[in-house]
């Protein structure tokens, strides 16, 4: 079992180094082999220790350590690695989903000049992603968080001759630094009070009631910077800079969800301080509201999959808050096959199109691109959550269980989850309308070309078939009412709270609320879209509020990055130029000032010399004496 | 071979090496060779040393003593504690790979230079290992007699005006550390860092510390480091952020928090906050800097104050994560520092607006650029986010506002790691960039890969220096007992 867990970690980084070391010395496509190969066989791994957690009794999980990582004091943290459900679950869909998006990449990066730091970046992703899932306690899993978003930056701007790339790869980081820095001071509280960061020691439980909320509240802040949930969300639609199969991956089917898994992980703590677990399914309904909202105005492919990411990332979060981990942790599943198979088809698009981006040229594209077209419909279809697709499964429990909280805010979540769904179908079938029915326009005639006589590479299309099957069945694992051995699997890791657990009337009624609203969201779109009247909503001011975000991206230019850039500026033009970097040059003139006056009394006399040196030296030790 | 007389050969063999240098009538090239295979000598010696290190055994290994003037209790007393073995290491690593690069660039005037270094080399090991207050005293002003000519002679246009501001900032320090160093050892009747008794004297701390705090530097007393680590020759730059500076950090260890408690205590919250100051305000800085090296120097300033941080929290972790990080940052710091001199030996210039684009093309020092980058700004599970994350979880048990500021400080690390990386590499390719500036050739890859590999190394395993500088379960009691 341990085995396959290490297995899953190290393959990939195997690869990275391997593509790293020889260079220009292999050709590309091996390199893109390489990478593909490693991150199978950590997909191998994570099946190996799947099978084998399985048939034990009981399956709780175990630990496996390398060696200890940091030491010092009474504070030590092993590289160590916890197998359980629940980093099962997480290793099966970054190395499964992973496998598939990196064989993708083969076909879209082909031909691309720089292909084999492509695939070291992607292959060490899957590295750190798994990192970050397997840690045996919260510093490794710190570790694999801040490495997830090295390999996000470096991913985002991997097309480093462009500045907006570059642009929008500094401000993922530096935006998951931040994250980074509330998680830090989280631990250092715990370790002020526990000494110990790792999962055995039933961490968090003993704090003071102030501490694990501001413990909950640090771990809050990094699930928020990484998984682009309200208020430190402006960085993910600029990820789109990257190239596609990194959209995928990184930012919608892996990365951007380790918030959740951070709560599902961390539940003791968020439990004890249920305040602070109640702001994040607050969070999460916000922000599923606010993206999905703006991703109805976007013109940009990849942007509006951006935001429906970010909505349906709040959805988990809104489950993992209100104590439904199962729920938030299926709806990841499902939304990594969805998700990934909707930005694929995405892609095929956008590669047919000679790179285009704006869904205002590619309408009628279905005619040309059928089975991009019927993929799509599936994972359209799932993210709506019609039955019988994945998304139906899933999303649905998670907005029952907040009906089952029975609380005034319960049922303001339980609302916002059902206006999520309308606006997911709206959206979603924006999409459709405008890019693949009808007759093809000029333009994608025009620029429509194909790859091999096919849609796109046997590399590209192999996983989007495989993902459409998935996004189609992946649902059926669990259907809370009477199925749920998704739950059941999970059971021990994050148990389901009892407060949040829905009968079987509230699970029937909200299946058919969403379902309903995502169908009038689909019916709106194609009263509106199919006969493209208009691509965007005409009401000017919301829709300019809608186009730049809430102005999110100007309010923190204007209440951050502005009076920090002009401090800094100022501190080096008032201070550090008058006045520190002046003392040394002002010293230096008096002492040469005084250099010639106190030359006068170089007289040349050996006596007075040796008076004056041992009067001043006893003078000194003298002072010091007397002053203690 | 004895091993208590590696100590005195990891002193004495560059400095042998130095003399030899000036007496023989060498070639350029064969002075070269010779000084980088002495400095390669040190390496293997100090290898030799960690080797036969004892960690299970307290108190201070291969130790030397001779009286040298009895009647004052001054005596050549020198041996190394884990955490000093670990600081030498870094000196005899980062000398040798300045060293290598001085011979890469064909430095002129190689017999007085080649000389310097390794005089350079042999008095900075000394002040690590130095036992005795006045030998401290005698290698603290013997490393920076190389120095000061290092940058007078080698270094850029306005080379004279930064040695100037040096000399009189280090001299100042430098001379009031001399005056208390006589008195504590009058009042106590020995010079013996060892067996000396613990002082209660304030003044006598500040003496100390004045020297220290010039050295490390820590705000306000900084005003020498922009225009040195912009002026002096790149090779000397790193010395000077990646050695030098450590060795005013180690001052404030082993002499002022060990040997004067109470004043340490006394004056706590007065040097986390100056700490802190140069931290927050190195950070700022180097994120408006212009140019490579401005931004690598206001750096180092921003990692003396959280190592400085580290040391006056006055906790296990606080002592441990220090240690570590002034390993990390040695490395990291020399490592930038020689690529900026590759990056300008290539342009001609260190300004972010004439550069940009080097990474097409150029794969090794790209990848090399951003690996030290993401390490420097401390990425989760670098060495350096190691020594930064045990350091600012040592400084939370004193008072929580440290690590909360030295948390902000780790997002403006990103902001200005950042932009460098970027200025250099990414965009559009500066007017300086020629599209025939080569790569990162054999031989600097020689002089920047080990010390890449040595970061890579600990970022695995932060517990082989964390867990390995003082004895036993607990630093800070280790410090208390003075290392016995």
């Amino acid at each position: 079992m341990t085995g396959g867990a290490w297995l899953c970690l190290l393959a990939p980084l195997g690869g990275t180094s391997l593509i790293t070391l020889c260079g220009t010395r292999i050709p590309r496509v091996a390199a893109a082999w390489i990478a593909t190969t490693s991150v199978f066989v950590a997909f191998g791994g994570a099946v190996w220790a799947f099978v084998s957690l399985r048939s034990q009794n009981g399956h709780r999980g175990e630990f496996t350590t390398a060696w200890t990582w940091l030491e010092s004091g009474n504070f030590h943290a092993g590289l160590q690695l916890f197998v359980d459900p629940l980093s099962t679950v997480m290793m099966l869909i970054v190395s499964g989903v992973g496998g598939l998006i990196v064989l993708y990449s083969i076909g879209y990066m082909d031909g691309d000049d720089e292909e084999r730091r492509y695939f070291a970046y992607i292959s060490f992703f899957v590295f750190s992603m798994l990192l970050l899932v397997e840690g045996g306690n919260l510093l490794l899993l710190l570790a694999g968080w801040g490495l997830v978003g090295l390999s996000s930056y470096l991913l985002i701007g991997f097309w480093h001759e462009r500045p907006s790339a570059v642009e929008a790869a500094k401000k993922a980081f530096v935006m998951n630094a931040f994250g980074d820095a509330t998680m830090a001071l989280a631990f250092f509280i715990l370790i002020a009070h526990t000494h110990s960061l790792s999962f055995v020691s039933g961490f968090g439980v003993g704090l003071s009631p102030t501490a694990v909320n501001l413990v909950a509240l640090g771990l809050l802040g990094g699930a928020a910077a990484k998984s682009a949930q309200i208020p430190l969300q402006t960085w993910l639609p600029d990820a789109m800079e990257g190239p596609t199969p990194v959209s995928a991956l990184i930012h919608a089917a892996t990365m951007v969800t380790a918030g959740v898994y951070l709560i599902a992980r961390t539940h003791f703590i968020f439990e004890q301080a249920r305040t602070v677990e109640l702001i994040a399914a607050g969070t999460g309904a916000l922000t599923l509201l606010v993206a999905g909202l703006i991703a109805l105005v976007q013109v940009d492919i990849k942007r509006v999959i951006a935001y429906s990411t970010m909505s349906q990332i709040g959805y988990m979060f809104l489950g993992a808050g209100v104590g439904a981990y199962s729920s938030g942790m299926f709806h990841l599943m499902t939304h990594a096959f969805f998700k990934a198979l909707l930005f694929m088809t995405a892609g095929l698009a956008i590669h047919a199109l000679a790179g285009e981006q704006d869904i205002r040229n590619m309408r009628g594209l279905g005619r040309l691109m059928p089975f991009t077209k019927w993929c799509f419909l599936a994972g359209a279809l799932a993210l709506v959550g019609i039955p019988p697709f994945s998304g139906f499964f899933s999303k649905d429990s998670i907005v029952a269980s907040t009906a089952a909280l029975g609380t005034w805010y319960g049922w303001i979540f339980w609302v916002c989850g059902i206006a999520g769904a309308f606006l997911t179908g709206l959206y979603t079938f924006r999409l459709w309308f405008l890019v693949f029915p009808g007759e093809p326009s000029p333009f994608v005639r025009e620029h429509h070309h194909k790859h091999h006589g096919r849609e796109g590479a046997w590399t590209m299309l192999v996983p989007v078939g495989v993902l459409a099957v998935l996004a189609t069945v992946g649902g059926w694992l669990q259907w809370s009412p009477q199925w749920h051995p998704f739950s059941d699997w999970l059971e021990p890791a994050a148990r389901t709270l009892a407060v949040a657990a829905p009968t079987n009337t509230q699970e029937y009624y909200t299946s058919v609320a969403t379902v309903l609203a995502g169908l009038a969201g689909i019916a709106v779109a194609w009263a509106i879209y199919s006969e493209r009247k208009l691509a965007i909503p005409a009401a000017p001011f919301w829709r300019r509020t809608l186009e730049h975000k809430f102005w999110f991206d100007e309010l923190y230019d204007a209440v951050f990055y502005k009076p920090t850039a002009a401090f800094a500026a100022a501190l080096r033009r008032e201070f550090e130029e008058p006045v520190v970097l002046q003392t040394g040059p002002d010293l230096g003139r008096t002492t040469l000032e005084t250099g010639g006056f106190v030359r006068r009394i170089q007289t040349g006399l050996l006596r007075t010399y040796v008076l004056f040196l041992a009067a001043g030296a006893a003078g000194v030790v003298l002072a010091f004496l007397i002053a203690k | 071979m004895n091993a208590s007389s590696l100590t005195s050969i990891l002193i004495w063999l560059p400095i042998a090496g130095a003399i030899l240098i000036w007496i023989l009538p060498l070639s350029r090239y064969a002075t070269g060779s010779l000084a980088l295979l002495f400095s390669l000598a040190e390496v293997g010696f100090w290898i030799e040393q960690a080797a036969r290190f004892d960690f299970t055994r307290s108190g201070l290994q291969m130790e030397e003593r001779a009286t040298w003037f009895g009647d004052l209790h001054v005596s050549y007393h020198v041996g190394v504690y884990g955490f000093s073995m670990w600081l030498v290491g870094l000196t005899v690593v980062a000398m040798a790979a300045c060293t290598g690069y001085g011979f890469w660039v064909g430095r002129d005037r190689s017999r007085a230079y080649f000389g310097l270094m390794l005089l350079l080399t042999g008095a900075t090991v000394g002040v690590f290992v130095a036992q005795d207050l006045l030998v401290f005293y005698a290698f603290f002003e013997a490393m920076l007699i190389p120095l000061y000519v290092l940058i007078g002679v080698w270094g850029g246009a306005r080379r004279m005006e930064a040695t100037i501001k040096f000399v009189i900032y280090t001299m100042a320090g430098s001379l009031l550390m001399l005056a208390a160093i006589i008195a504590y050892g009058l009042k106590s009747g020995t010079f013996d860092l060892v067996n000396g008794p613990t002082s209660a004297s304030r003044w006598l701390f500040l003496g100390f510390m004045l020297a220290f705090v010039i050295k490390a530097p820590l705000f306000p007393f900084h005003g020498w480091l922009p225009d040195a680590y912009r002026e002096a020759p790149p090779e000397v730059s790193a010395v000077l952020s990646g050695v030098i500076a450590k060795a005013g950090l180690y001052g404030m260890l082993r002499i002022a928090i060990a040997k004067f408690p109470d004043p340490t205590s006394f004056y706590r919250t007065a040097v986390l906050a100056l700490a802190a100051a140069a931290l927050v305000y190195g950070s700022l800085l180097a994120f408006r800097s212009t140019d490579f090296r401005g931004v690598v120097a206001y750096s180092s300033l921003a990692q003396s104050g959280l190592i400085a941080l580290g040391l006056f929290a006055g906790t296990d972790l606080g002592f441990d994560g220090a240690v570590l990080q002034m390993v990390a940052h040695g490395l990291i710091s020399t490592s930038l520092f020689l690529i900026a001199g590759a990056v300008e030996r290539r342009t001609t210039t260190g300004e972010f607006r004439f550069l940009g684009g080097m990474a097409r093309g150029r794969p090794a020092l790209a990848t090399l650029l951003m690996t030290l980058g993401v390490i420097s700004l401390a990425v989760p599970g670098s060495a350096s986010f190691a020594g930064e994350f045990l350091i600012l979880a040592g400084v939370f048990q004193r008072a929580w506002w440290w690590s909360a500021i030295g948390a902000g400080a780790i997002v403006l690390a990103a902001m200005y790691m950042l932009r460098l990386i970027s200025a250099v590499l990414h965009e559009a390719r500066g007017s300086t960039v020629a599209d025939e500036a080569l790569d990162l050739r054999p031989g600097e890859l020689a002089l920047v890969v080990p010390l890449v590999a040595g970061l890579l190394f600990l970022s695995a395993w932060p517990a082989g220096i964390s867990h390995h500088s003082f004895f036993g379960q607990s630093p800070a009691a280790s410090v208390r007992s003075q290392f016995k």
